[in-house]
């Protein structure tokens, strides 16, 4: 049995309610109103307005213009064959995942999850170097066949986005699809089987049916994201290839034609909701429903005996050349490439890369940019973590869809939209009031990252006993002390991952930065953009290998520090001012727990308190005397 | 959140110590042309004064950020060097310069008189050249050379053209108005055969010129001032200038003060030295152009070898303001369509 979460009406007789809940609320609401509502009604009012009346005279003039309508139906076109070809080549994975076992088979699940967090511009970057026309591929093909022209040519077409895309998000589909097979129910099939089906019509009739919700749920995710997709399109496109995003990019960065630029941001805007909406919306009834009695049952993939499964060969061959072939060309470039002397391996690049002599050609001299990334990373997760965390506890609070709705629009906001609207905004008050400093660059960052926090917060404080609480506030710990010593503590991984993720999301972010960008304004994936696009190579995989391993070693060390952060603040609240040691009141604690509601997830928790409280011998806080005393009466009265 | 704050106010506090000049130009006339040799003579001749150069793209792409970064109230160049004359229409049409003070000018007196546009009221010339085709002599074999525009459109070339975009890059603005001035209104038609024959169309002219290098592609649009340059870098005519129809497109390359600086006075003291014969006599090798001061001495090897178009096309800069946004308009719906 599990008790209900306390709700508090937003309006109504429980005033109480409302106020804690609402000063929850207030934050995010007043920071959401000034960086996000705010520079969105200046998109508005630039977009659909002329000569200070409302009109859709701009907004009829950019969708009849050939050459935007050209660029939407380019960005359909290209959405469509990009999940297209991540079903295609997703699919197979998320089947190899969930039906075979065999070695590395998890550190191949671990690796689907890459892409969530390799920043966009080491993919484009990493497919100019391997699948160029002077690329590492096409070498290797020219040389082991005698070819005297380079036999592949997807580069700057159409088909070389598409590939990209497919190489971001087929991993997307394969897990997606594994989590939906592994939720099913073996028994169905074997039942199936037993009937005397083959085991084709099996899995076709049976298998294959409970697996469609998943792949669409995956499929519309990848839509969504191969829509709104920006540095792969900007990278790979050449002059002729654009998406709706990199046109927006265009007309109010290169055109500089504000009013059409946020014209087309509405329409992007539109498009961006809608997608949204759809996937969120239609996603939730799309979920597979667990409906399984045990595991589903896995076979050695390396089996003397069935000679078949060697086909896999077919599928992971290729695979392996389109997944790993372009990131370990950025790898090898940056040491492999022939310095100007001929020298090759060689630190010659990362020298340049690293040097200020690059500095005319990127705005900011690379160190400034390195710094400017690691800054704004660092405060964009921290601002995240702090918008989240308060966010999740307004939407547990407030049952409010609006509020929801409210809280997570910028899921729904297409990132050069947003970079679009805080540059407008940052032009005026109250924003221009900021002293100048990488702000626009920090809140976009914010914005982008901080739903991600709560997604992986909030369900797991949903999915939290608020018995654990109630517990700890009747043995008399205050609401401050219950959410230290009891939520925080078992809210921790997710924060840490959160954080980590944030961190690096905002590492790779590119199309708000590329927006609002400006001299002395640079960060480590523009640089990365600015070498790709004048054809410095080595010096481009120099700084996008530093991003990657700067990525991985962030979310690592925030992973290992934040732990002993986090601990060694709870201890050092319940260490502060008190007279008596943990263990003392451990024992106690532990006791009422086995008297109280036994063998359930309370208990677990209560039990938990306990073990946190007895690993410190240092003297406790006075609050935590409190729920000793109180928890020894409780005791007794239950025992009397 | 501090340490950050205190970073930002440390990064802040860094170019307070002197006074920096930002002089926006094109990538190349830093990574090839003369500008660290500017940078060296200005800084001496200023004490105290940085100059600071950036160059993160072709001139229209520069032309667009300075532009962008005053429509947005962004801090922003004080000097632009390299606007090809094309482009002077829309430079002037988005209020760039502020008007210049010719008496603080002294060796303007030395630039002929035609390469001079509007009253020297807001830009000055610092070189000129004429944007032609080059041809790669060891990739491209003798019977594919193209002799005309036309030739462009043999599908024996296909795949082995690079262009630049005429968006971004000021050669391939150049290249498109001479298709415009060479074919008069028929020019949507040649383009329409020539986008599919091209290898790529590159963003600005270092890119393209790095594709010749690298030998992905044969052929290619340049200055006509790269046999010069084959002759003095590599001692032999790898590159060889072609002039279709006996055709080239001559452009002048512009520099002005933008209109917000407030180091006025440093913007005309770095225009005059960039138009001394010091570092005009710097262009020819350097930046392989024509310099704009007449008094400036050119290496003889330079003379020799670069070309001079036996008819030089250009087109009135008036039809151009006029016409260059519908031009651009009908090239990109062309670029997209096919």
């Amino acid at each position: 049995m599990r008790s209900e979460q306390p709700n508090a009406p937003l309006w109504g007789q429980r005033r109480r309610g409302w106020r804690a809940g609402g000063a929850w609320a207030l934050l995010p609401l007043a920071f959401l109103g000034l960086a996000l509502f705010l520079p969105l009604w200046e998109v508005l009012r630039l977009g659909l307005q002329a000569d200070g009346l409302w009109t859709a005279a701009p907004l009829r003039s950019v969708l009849g213009d050939p050459y935007i309508r050209r660029l939407l139906l380019f960005t359909v076109e290209q959405a469509l064959l990009s999940t297209g070809l991540s079903l295609v080549l997703g699919f197979p994975l998320g089947w190899l995942l969930t039906r075979y076992r065999f070695p590395g088979h998890d550190a191949l699940r671990a690796m689907t999850l890459v892409p969530f967090v390799l920043p966009p511009i080491t993919v484009a970057l990493g497919f100019v170097l391997f699948f160029g026309h002077a690329g590492y591929l096409n070498r290797f093909l020219q040389a082991a066949f005698g070819l005297a022209e380079p036999p592949i040519r997807v580069l700057y077409t159409l088909w070389g986005i598409v590939l990209a895309h497919a190489f971001y998000n087929a991993p997307v589909v394969a897990r997606f699809v594994n989590v939906a097979w592994e939720a099913q129910d073996p028994t169905h099939v074997e039942a199936a089987r037993v009937l005397g089906a083959g085991r084709l019509k099996a899995f076709f009739t049976v298998t294959l049916p409970a697996l469609v919700p998943g792949a669409l749920s995956a499929c519309a995710l990848v839509f969504l994201l191969c829509t709104l997709s920006f540095a792969i399109p900007l990278s790979l496109g050449g002059a002729r290839y654009a998406t709706i995003e990199v046109g927006v990019y265009n007309l109010a960065r290169v055109d500089v034609d504000l009013a059409r630029a946020a014209a087309l941001a509405l329409v992007v805007l539109a498009v961006s909701l809608a997608l949204t909406c759809l996937y969120v919306r239609g996603g939730g009834l799309l979920r597979p429903v667990s409906s399984r009695e045990r595991e589903q049952p896995t076979v050695p993939l390396l089996d003397r005996k069935r000679p078949a499964r060697l086909l896999w060969l077919v599928y992971l061959l290729p695979a392996a050349l389109v997944f790993l072939g372009p990131i370990g060309a950025v790898i090898a470039d940056s040491f492999l490439r022939p310095a100007p002397g001929g020298s090759s391996p060689t630190l010659h690049w990362y020298r340049i890369a690293l040097s200020a002599d690059t500095t005319p050609f990127l705005g900011t001299s690379p160190l400034g940019s390195i710094l400017t990334s690691l800054g704004v990373a660092l405060a964009a997760a921290g601002g995240a973590l702090i918008l989240g965390l308060a966010i999740s506890a307004a939407v547990r609070r407030l049952r409010s869809r609006v509020l929801e709705t409210l809280l997570m629009a910028p899921l729904g906001v297409s990132s050069v939209v947003l970079g679009l609207a805080l540059l407008l905004a940052f032009r005026r008050p109250p924003l221009s009031f900021l002293p100048p400093g990488p702000w626009p660059l920090v809140v976009a960052h914010i914005l982008i990252v901080y739903p991600f926090v709560v997604r992986a917060v909030g369900p797991l404080w949903e999915s939290l006993d608020p018995r654990l609480v109630e517990a700890a506030r009747t043995l008399g710990a205050s609401r401050r002390l219950a959410f230290l010593t009891v939520e925080l503590p078992l809210l921790r991984s997710g924060l840490l991952v959160a954080g980590a993720r944030a961190f690096a999301l905002s590492l790779g972010e590119m199309t708000a930065t590329a927006m609002l960008a400006r001299p002395g304004l640079n960060t480590i994936p523009l640089a990365i953009y600015q070498f790709l696009s004048s054809r410095r190579f080595g010096a481009a995989s120099a700084m996008a290998t530093v991003l990657m391993v700067t990525t991985a070693l962030v979310a690592w060390a925030w992973e290992r520090t934040g732990r002993g952060l986090l601990g060694r603040r709870e201890k050092a609240f319940l260490a502060s001012d008190s007279h008596r040691g943990g263990a003392e009141i451990a024992e106690p604690v532990e006791r009422v727990a086995s008297g109280f509601m036994p063998d359930d997830k309370a208990v677990r928790g209560l039990k938990a308190v306990a073990d946190r409280l007895r690993r410190y011998r240092e003297p406790i806080h006075s609050t935590t005397d409190v729920l000793r005393v109180s928890a020894v009466r409780k005791h007794r009265r239950n025992h009397a | 959140m501090k340490k950050l704050t205190l970073l930002c106010l440390v990064l802040l506090a860094l170019p307070a110590w002197g006074t920096e000049l930002v002089v926006y130009t094109y990538d190349s006339f830093v990574a090839w042309g003369p500008a660290l040799a500017i940078k060296d003579a200005f800084e001496k001749a200023h004490p105290g004064v940085t100059l600071v150069w950036i160059a993160p793209g072709d001139s229209s792409e520069m032309l667009a950020r300075v532009v962008a970064e005053l429509e947005l109230g962004l801090p922003t160049a004080d000097v632009f060097v390299g606007l090809a004359d094309v482009e002077v229409p829309r430079a002037l049409a988005r209020n760039v310069f502020r008007p210049l003070e010719p008496e603080r000018l002294a060796h303007l007196a030395d630039v002929p008189a035609d390469l001079r546009i509007g009253g020297d009221a807001f830009v000055v010339p610092y070189d000129h050249g004429y944007i032609t085709l080059i041809y790669d002599a060891r990739a491209l074999p003798d019977e594919l050379v193209p002799r005309t525009l036309d030739d462009l459109l043999r599908p024996e070339l296909k795949g082995k053209i690079v262009l630049q975009d005429p968006r971004t890059s000021s050669p391939g603005l150049s290249f498109l108005l001479w298709t415009i001035a060479h074919y008069g209104e028929d020019w949507p038609a040649f383009w329409e055969k020539l986008l599919p024959n091209a290898l790529t169309v590159t963003r600005g002219w270092t890119e393209s010129f790095d594709m010749l290098e690298a030998g992905e592609a044969p052929l290619g649009v340049s200055y006509s001032t790269d046999e010069a340059y084959a002759q003095i870098v590599y001692g032999e005519l790898v590159y060889r200038v072609l002039t279709p129809d006996g055709e080239g497109f001559h452009q002048v390359e512009y520099m002005g003060v933008v209109r917000t600086t407030p180091n006025a006075e440093l913007a005309h003291a770095l225009l005059d030295l960039i138009l001394s014969p010091e570092i005009q006599e710097l262009i020819p090798t350097s930046q392989w152009m024509f310099p704009a001061n007449a008094t400036a001495r050119v290496p003889e090897a330079f003379a020799a070898y670069a070309v001079i178009p036996e008819h030089p096309v250009s087109l009135d800069l008036d039809t151009v303001a006029a016409n260059l946004s519908a031009w651009i308009r009908t090239w990109q719906e062309i670029l997209v369509a096919r």
